[in-house]
């Protein structure tokens, strides 16, 4: 559906895309994950055709990136990009018939779209009131009103409250059981590992990681993070060392990353000459690969 | 088609958010009336002649001059400040809508405010006894004429100086008042200085006033009004390839952002 290939771009002498290679299939959701400034708004923006890159390809749907392959793409900005004396209604109108649809085409798809994201009973309110939830949904709305090939959701939980983010994740999910495509860039790493399929890791303008989650997991060698809590800290990373596990701190947390799963029981036996305030464990997740991909964190 | 599409759409959602300012939307129609009754009633009492009389030449000069020029000019650098404020510009920048369909959407949504407008202003004037017998279609050319030219400059203003709402006013009023002034929208040219009479001269205001004072209150022709008409076209052409240039420079900035 989406391929890029070698895409570079630079702003002055600043390289901000260094050779970028991403594919993206059809009916799958593809996180790009990367800090602010990694290059992912650059990258969205050069497959939308408002800016041109220095150089590399980008096909969607098969052919190349022009301004006629704008129909093929919706694009829900992480602002809430709407006219706010309008209703959902009139917004939705208006998108659609710069898109192409006219009639009772666009009426149908108005009706559909609105019942996509949940929003039929709102169609003629306007929409300066909305809550935040429902103005991200119509901002949604917007990028769907056209049935696009490839659907890029630029931050779409950027700066909601809990309840109405897993609204948005719960439309995302409807959305990919229709078969959309869905190219979703966050730096909310939940985010990206409940919804995505595939996601590629962007940092300094280059993919440095790409897979499923499972697949990334395979890039840190750890079954499981065992997360201690303990005033001796040299003692504990010592015994770490002596039993072959890597050691990280996450925040203010001393974690080892053991090989293999173990009972708690075992664990406890491993550290039982360190006084332990308190021991957990968790699976490896999408943070700790990103961390360690990354380096510096988010 | 496609362009005819998008230029109605976009000139369609600009109608609509005017119909939902309710307000702003009776503003604009007490506005010209205030200014016709005040032009009137100063021209008849200055010159000495019937409400009537004066009327004839108020209404010309109250529409483009301060109905037009506030209605079109300052909408459409308010449209275009407000997209740019609300970022909705950005979003039709990442969809197909063309710059042409979006400059002709803002031109006919400001020609139905300008239409409405002359409908409002001359229907005050008839009522207040007012004979217009100059050619309607030859009226109607100038007033779309000065129409394009206003949004052509609005373009302008408001892709190029305006970034944000609070600059639209300072913006419409330090190039538009004086423009009003030497054009004879809010005092007769007659008496004005010989220089300044010179610089009113290349002011599109004056033209489009003295055009339309010809044609709609002392009957004039073509032939007649013909360097002011061609004036005004010319000026209105320069305009609009003036303000496509904006539009472009604009698009190159915004997208970058």
């Amino acid at each position: 559906m989406l391929t890029i290939k070698n895409l570079k771009k630079n702003y002055g002498k600043r390289a901000v895309i260094k050779d970028l290679n991403l594919e993206i299939k059809a009916g799958e959701i593809y996180g790009l994950l990367g800090a602010n400034g990694a290059g992912k708004t650059t990258t969205i923006n050069i497959i939308c055709n408002l800016i041109e890159a220095d150089s590399g390809t980008i096909e969607i749907n098969n052919k190349k990136v022009s301004q006629g392959t704008k129909k093929y793409v919706g694009v829900a900005p992480q602002e809430n990009l709407l006219y706010k004396n309008l209703s959902c209604q009139e917004n939705l109108k208006f998108y659609g018939r710069i898109y192409g649809l006219d009639g009772k085409k666009c009426d149908r798809r108005i009706a559909e779209t609105l019942a996509a994201v949940n929003l039929s009973d709102r169609a003629k309110t306007p929409v300066e009131s909305l809550s935040g939830g429902m103005k991200r949904r119509i901002n949604i709305a917007i990028a769907l009103i056209h049935e696009p090939k490839l659907v890029i959701l630029d931050e779409p939980t950027t700066g909601l409250d809990i309840e109405t983010r897993y609204e948005i994740w719960q439309l995302i999910e409807d959305l990919k059981k229709q078969g959309t495509t869905i190219l979703l860039t966050t730096h909310l790493l939940d985010e990206a590992q409940r919804l995505c399929d595939r996601i590629g890791i962007i940092k300094e303008g280059k993919i440095i990681a790409e897979g499923s989650l499972n697949e990334l997991r395979k890039l840190i060698p750890a079954a499981e993070i065992v997360i201690i809590k303990t005033k001796e800290t040299e003692q504990a990373i010592s015994r770490g060392k002596e039993l072959g596990f890597c050691h990280r701190y996450y925040g203010n947390d001393l974690a080892f990353w053991l090989p293999e799963k173990l009972e708690l029981r075992e664990t406890l036996e491993l550290f039982a000459n360190i006084n332990l305030e308190s021991i957990s464990r968790k699976d490896v997740d999408l943070e700790h690969i990103y961390l360690e991909l990354t380096k510096n964190g988010i | 088609m496609k362009y005819w599409r998008e230029t109605i759409a976009v000139a369609q959602r600009i109608l609509t958010e005017l119909w939902r300012r309710k307000r702003s939307l009776i503003f604009w129609g007490v506005f010209p009336i205030a200014i016709l009754l005040l032009n009137g009633y100063i021209y008849g009492g200055r010159a000495g002649i019937p409400t009537a009389k004066a009327m004839e030449f108020a209404a010309p000069s109250s529409l483009v001059g301060a109905a037009l020029f506030f209605s079109c000019l300052g909408g459409s650098v308010a449209t275009v400040v407000s997209e740019r404020e609300q970022q909705t510009l950005k979003r039709l920048f990442i969809s197909p809508l063309s710059g042409v369909s979006y400059f002709l959407g803002i031109f006919v949504a400001h020609c139905f405010i300008g239409i409405g407008q002359t409908i409002l202003v001359y229907t005050v004037a008839a009522f207040l006894g007012a004979k217009f017998d100059g050619s309607i279609l030859l009226g109607l050319a100038i007033v779309f004429l000065s129409i394009l030219a206003y949004v052509g400059v609005g373009f302008i203003l408001g892709t190029q100086l305006a970034k944000r709402a609070e600059d639209v006013n300072a913006i419409v009023a330090t190039f538009g008042v004086p423009l009003l002034i030497l054009g004879g929208a809010f005092l007769p040219t007659s008496i004005l200085p010989k220089n300044l009479l010179t610089i009113a001269k290349v002011n599109p205001i004056y033209h489009m006033n003295e055009a339309l004072v010809g044609v709609w209150a002392r009957g004039k022709e073509f032939a007649e009004i013909a360097d002011r008409f061609w004036f005004l076209f010319i000026f209105a052409l320069v305009t609009i390839a003036l303000g496509w240039i904006s539009y472009r420079s604009t698009i190159y900035i915004e997208k970058r952002l």
